[in-house]
């Protein structure tokens, strides 16, 4: 959804790899969490690596674009990188899952995501 | 030229659209200009902060009130 940038609020917007593996599905799914406990705004990394200029330029224009990708791959940060916008990434591997290991139960989901948001120091919107 | 100011209609939004209406009149450019308040339809071309500017079809700026000569860099061709 669109925000009025008429305040003084920071936007901060949360992309996630959503790779085929299961590092992919766990970012995906913390984005998802971060976004509904009103961390940031979630937007398409697919939109962004298509380049479409309204999610590029959005990107473009956020206070902060949290990059989560599911392994060192890194695939959501070399888009941004690509597109030359500023970004901050989280590595879901860097918080003890193992690709094509871990199962991705909903209480793993939910401590990653609180592991992630502390790292993050964002105050809910 | 079809310009568009996606924005809900507050004082930044309008703002901005004083500004194209300017820089459109100094540079004497044939140009439809439009405004989109629906914030439906402006989430759905990936816009997430207003205003913004889309020119021809790619927007251009997300967030940010453009200055006049901004706004012409724009109308010229450039990024």
């Amino acid at each position: 959804m669109s925000d009025c940038k008429c305040g003084n609020q920071k936007t901060v917007i949360i992309t996630a790899c959503s790779g085929a593996a299961n590092t992919g599905l766990l970012a995906d799914r913390v984005a998802r969490t971060l976004r509904a406990d009103g961390l940031g705004a979630m937007t398409c990394l697919a939109a962004l690596g298509a380049g479409l200029s309204g999610y590029v330029e959005s990107a473009r224009g956020a206070d902060r674009n949290i990059v989560l990708d599911g392994c060192p791959v890194g695939c959501g940060a070399k888009i941004y990188a690509k597109l030359g916008l500023p970004y901050e990434e989280r590595l879901m591997t860097d918080f003890g899952v193992e690709k094509g290991k871990t199962d991705i139960t909903e209480a793993l989901v939910a401590d990653i995501t609180s592991r992630v948001a502390a790292t993050l120091a964002i105050d809910k919107a | 030229m079809n310009i568009q100011i996606l924005g809900t209609g507050c004082q930044k939004c309008k703002a901005l659209e004083r500004r194209v209406r300017e820089a459109v009149a100094e540079l004497g450019i044939a140009a439809e200009i439009d405004k989109v308040s629906d914030i439906e339809a402006i989430a759905a071309m990936g816009v997430m902060m207003t205003p913004a500017l889309m020119i021809d079809g790619t927007v251009k700026s997300v967030g940010r009130v453009l200055t006049k000569d901004q706004v012409a860099q724009y109308l010229k061709g450039g990024k």
